[in-house]
């Protein structure tokens, strides 16, 4: 395949830290994400990406005080395209084996250097026709609050379905069942589902 | 115990109240030594002729143009290139078992204009074959140990040789400058016998050099080296001649002479006199620096110029294909100023080739423990000094 976007250069069970080829060419946050292993084809949530020195040590400083626009900057110091690096990470939210999608953690994590690929509408349909992955997402430890990035991933799957509303509609009442009593949380959910 | 600074830190203080109370004679030797240069000015011949007939144990600067000449940098072109090379080096270290050295060329391509890129990139060797680790005489009978400053010769080498590939790999009409940090003469080689001189100078450096220059055919490239915060006196040195009462300056007849004029501006420095004469941007006069390593050099003798950016005063060297062209030596001047514009004031391909090259202290252990490691896993033996193991094992 050679869509790929990036490859996995951290990696856990429940998630990995994935490099991009290009400079700030980042999935789109709540997108859903896969790596072909041999094993194992793993489906991934993207819930955090950034842009930073390639180096811990070397912080960017101000240059565009005397530019015309941003981009004018790159052009005087061609060499920041070799100096930034965009990241972004991924939360496993399930795996493939033997053309079957299961929603909960592969029994193996990503090997480093894996390759990753953007989903495209006809795998995000067949992988949303579940949401027993919802799961993960509400349990998970990321960095971003979970209500913001399960709006996101909500958003950004309801896009390819036939019917984006009634898609919505049946996450919403998944998500009920999950958050339980929590009113506040699931108002926050639901309240970011309007794209 | 590490380094006690409670017994440092009086000492730190004496030393900035002596700095301290010579500043202002400092100030006024250097205010004289301006004087002297621009009065010299229209003197250029004279002072040539001086120079040649002096003999000094000092090294002086032989002036090729009007001595308080400063030129503005012209305007940059609209595409051209920035090459540049930097290494940085493992030394053989005798507590270890393995006889070897490391060297690791940094390099980087910067293009700017139209389409603007970049190539940043470090090769590491380890030199482990005799031929390496020694340079022999013709009939076999001496030969020296690569190591030391020697070493830092055979990195000066493979820089120019990193940077005569670059330059070659560039596409034909290209307009660029391939840079290098410090010094274009190897100085240190006249330390060294007349073999190990004709192995990494004239085979060696030289040899890059000239590559460099047959690629004038069809590119603009020009050559230059940058060393910031220099800290010759070769300039200085020769007002010292032009301040000299006698017909010319015989260092053995110094001892007798009464008048001193020359200490009035002793311990100034070159990069102290021309920030007192140019203005950010401007070049100084050109000069060639005299040493006897030069007398091999040729078509690249080297020249040099002093350079005023914002933030201090650099020193650029050129061979003397780019010296005696006008429009190459325009280049070098125009480019470097761009350069330390682009770069905070420090060229930015040097300081980027410099991080591809550097070399940590942990890089340093690293290197060692995986070849210590490697001759384990092949039952080689692996026999270490017992100062090194003491360092590694501390104990009381």
């Amino acid at each position: 395949m050679s869509n790929k976007i990036g490859e996995v250069i951290e990696s856990t069970t429940t998630g990995f830290i994935a490099e991009a080829y290009e400079l700030y060419d980042l999935p789109p946050f709540g997108s859903l994400v896969k790596i072909t292993d041999p094993s194992a084809e793993i489906y991934g949530i993207v819930c955090q990406a950034g842009t930073a020195s390639i180096e811990p040590g070397r912080r960017p400083i101000a240059r565009g005080k005397d530019e015309a626009s941003e981009e004018a900057v790159y052009q005087t110091s061609p060499q920041l395209m070799k100096l930034l690096r965009s990241e972004f990470t991924v939360l496993v939210v399930g795996y493939a084996r033997d053309e079957k999608i299961y929603q909960y953690l592969p029994p193996q994590p990503a090997h480093i250097h894996a390759f990753i690929h953007p989903c495209s509408p006809e795998e995000v349909k067949r992988f949303s026709r579940s949401f027993d992955f919802l799961g993960l997402l509400v349990t998970a430890n990321a960095q971003v609050p979970a209500e913001e990035l399960i709006a996101a991933v909500l958003r950004e799957m309801s896009r390819v379905q036939d019917d984006p509303r009634a898609f919505l509609v049946t996450a919403g009442k998944s998500l009920t069942t999950l958050l339980g009593g929590d009113y506040q949380r699931l108002r926050a959910v639901l309240g970011r589902l309007r794209a | 115990m590490s380094l006690d600074l409670s017994r440092v830190v009086k000492q730190i203080t004496e030393m900035v109240t002596r700095l301290k109370t010579g500043r202002r004679e400092r100030l006024e030797r250097i205010n004289y030594a301006v004087d002297i240069l621009r009065r010299q000015a229209d003197k250029l011949d004279s002072l040539k002729k001086k120079i040649a007939l002096s003999k000094t144990t000092w090294l002086v600067a032989e002036p090729e143009e009007t001595l308080d000449r400063h030129v503005p940098a012209q305007d940059t072109p609209s595409d051209f290139a920035v090459i540049a090379t930097d290494g940085s080096h493992i030394d053989v270290d005798r507590h270890h078992a393995a006889h070897c050295f490391l060297i690791n060329i940094g390099a980087v391509v910067l293009r700017y204009g139209t389409s603007p890129d970049a190539l940043l990139d470090s090769q590491p060797r380890v030199y482990f074959d005799d031929a390496d680790l020694m340079i022999a005489s013709p009939d076999g009978l001496r030969e020296v140990s690569v190591e030391g400053n020697l070493l830092g010769v055979k990195r000066s080498v493979e820089e120019c040789r990193r940077l005569a590939e670059l330059a070659h790999e560039l596409p034909s009409g290209s307009i660029a400058l391939g840079l290098v940090d410090g010094s274009l003469i190897l100085w240190n080689l006249e330390a060294y016998p007349e073999f190990v001189t004709e192995t990494l100078l004239d085979k060696g450096y030289l040899t890059h050099l000239e590559k460099i220059h047959r690629l004038t055919k069809d590119k603009q490239i020009v050559v230059a080296s940058y060393i910031s915060f220099p800290r010759g006196t070769d300039v200085v040195n020769a007002l010292c001649v032009a301040l000299c009462p006698r017909e010319f300056v015989d260092s053995d007849r110094c001892t007798t002479c009464v008048t001193r004029e020359c200490s009035r501006i002793s311990g100034v420095r070159d990069r102290d006199l021309f920030a007192g004469l140019l203005e950010p941007g401007e070049r100084s006069a050109l000069f060639i620096s005299p040493s006897k390593i030069q007398k091999r050099y040729g078509k690249h003798v080297v020249y040099f110029f002093y350079l005023r950016l914002n933030g201090e005063i650099a020193r650029v060297e050129v061979p003397r294909w780019v010296a005696e062209d006008k429009t190459r030596l325009d280049l070098v001047h125009t480019l470097v100023v761009d350069q330390c514009r682009r770069g905070q004031g420090y060229p930015v391909a040097l300081s980027e080739a410099h991080e591809k090259a550097v070399v940590t202290g942990a890089d340093r252990d690293n290197f060692w423990r995986m070849v210590d490691e490697s001759l384990v896993e092949e039952h080689l033996p692996v026999t270490e000094s017992e100062k090194s193991r003491s360092k590694r094992t501390r104990w009381i």
